[in-house]
């Protein structure tokens, strides 16, 4: 039986950050990790509070292949990374 | 601004490490919006400060303070405004480039008779203060042609939806929205108070009025405390206005102070009502050396023109001021290094992971 739970998670927190270490630290991270992305059993979940970076990441991540999920938490956004297109929360 | 997040420095630094151009597209809007509502106030005569207030004579070391200017607001994380904005929001980094700003206006107090006299050697043009008064002619001659290449442009990024961004953050503000609104704002500060937005001199008051507390004979000798730069008839009121960067209560005080405090409140309560406001402080100490040095640098870029971004690119730019024109020239190359900088020195060392 296939496990849906991808068994690699990285997490970055870039709340507090000088701009644009979001979108540098996520494109450094997900070239770092393109092969376990191939796999489909990694993901990458970027903590910011960035309004910017809800805006940069989604449209770099798109145009590189892969989805990105925004969602607001407490006082954050949290940015998950995944190989494969779902939908996008809003 | 918060909402939009407006940033100037990052209109320019994520053009040159990511090539994005829809924040150029916006600044651009906002100037050519702003070049249209002056030109209009002026034809109707409305704007009896014509070029207005505290502009002078071109010099190359306009392009010099643009440079530093450049550097300065990109490793700072922001301008003079954006760290303002950004602090509103709770950045800590923000409020040390805050920090940096003010120091660096008290250190360009003490350089100011020698580079005075380096912005006197390579003056040109004297006595002209925009484009249009040193060519001689009508600035609608110059100023018209302009404006239809630009709405030309306009146009087509309208055809090909180049204008609008995707976001998921609650109450966005779409950039050409924000930028006509300050387009708007800064033509309304022209009517009323006789001049678009500026904002440095009054930094360069806080960093008098705190070396006052340690040095006040010091501060009474320093030439540049005792200039009184602003002097003009306020349109409207009529009343002469006298102001400068020495630590006594004048117009610079009623005029730029309330902007201060206006920028960092409003972005404050933005904050707080998107649920938004928090304050990391957990960052690496690079990024607090960063962002404490260019806002050094920025505040000596910015008296060094003299003038920030946004007196000179939503204000003077509009108008064709020679010292904009030859900021921006500055501007330019300088944001260009200051990002070479941060991707290579500041941010070399990836963020924390845990996987």
């Amino acid at each position: 039986m296939k496990n849906n739970q991808p068994a690699n998670i990285i997490v970055h927190d870039i709340r507090g950050q000088i701009c644009p270490s979001c979108l540098l630290y996520t494109l450094r991270e997900i070239n770092r990790q393109k092969a376990a992305f191939k796999e489909g059993n990694t993901r990458i979940i970027i903590k910011t509070d960035n309004r910017d970076a809800t805006t940069t990441i989604p449209d770099a991540v798109s145009s590189m292949g892969y989805e990105c999920l925004v969602e607001k938490k407490k006082g954050y956004y949290e940015l998950v990374i995944v190989p494969h297109r779902k939908k996008t929360i809003h | 601004m918060y909402r939009a997040d407006f940033c100037v420095a990052g209109t320019f630094r994520d053009f040159f490490l990511f090539r994005k151009t829809v924040m150029l597209r916006a600044l651009l809007l906002l100037i050519v919006g702003t070049m249209v509502l002056f030109e209009i106030l002026r034809q109707l005569s409305f704007l009896p400060l014509y070029p207005f207030p505290l502009l002078g004579s071109p010099s190359l070391a306009n392009v010099a303070g643009g440079i530093l200017f450049g550097i300065g607001m990109v490793t700072a994380g922001g301008c003079v405004v954006g760290t303002l904005y950004k602090m509103g929001g709770g950045s800590v980094i923000s409020a040390t480039a805050f920090i940096g700003l003010i120091a660096g206006s008290g250190i360009y107090a003490e350089i100011h008779p020698w580079w005075s006299g380096i912005v006197k050697e390579f003056t040109f043009f004297k006595g002209h203060l925009t484009l249009p008064q040193a060519i001689g002619c009508s600035p609608a001659l110059i100023l018209i042609p302009l404006i239809l290449v630009s709405v030309f442009f306009f146009m087509r990024w309208q055809k090909q939806n180049k204008w609008h961004l995707t976001s998921y953050v609650e109450g966005y503000i779409q950039p050409w929205r924000a930028a006509l609104y300050l387009a708007l704002l800064g033509t309304l500060s022209y009517l009323l108070v006789g001049m678009p937005f500026g904002i440095t001199t009054a930094y360069a008051k806080a960093a008098a009025y705190l070396t006052k507390l340690v040095a006040p004979a010091h501060v009474a000798q320093t030439a540049f405390y005792k200039a009184v730069p602003l002097d003009y008839s306020a349109p409207i009121i009529h009343v002469q206005l006298l102001g400068g960067a020495g630590p006594v209560v004048d117009a610079i005080t009623y005029i730029q102070f309330p902007l201060i405090v206006g920028i960092i409140l409003g972005a404050m309560i933005a904050a707080l009502r998107l649920g938004e406001f928090k304050v990391y402080d957990r960052v690496p100490a690079r990024q607090y050396v960063s962002a404490l040095a260019g806002g050094v640098i920025l505040a000596l870029g910015s008296r060094m023109t003299p003038g920030c971004n946004i007196w000179h690119l939503f204000g003077g730019l509009p108008i064709l001021n020679m010292q904009s024109l030859l900021f921006l020239a500055g501007l330019v190359p300088g944001s260009y290094i200051g990002s070479k900088i941060l991707v290579h020195v500041v941010l070399s060392a990836g963020a924390k992971a845990t996987p």
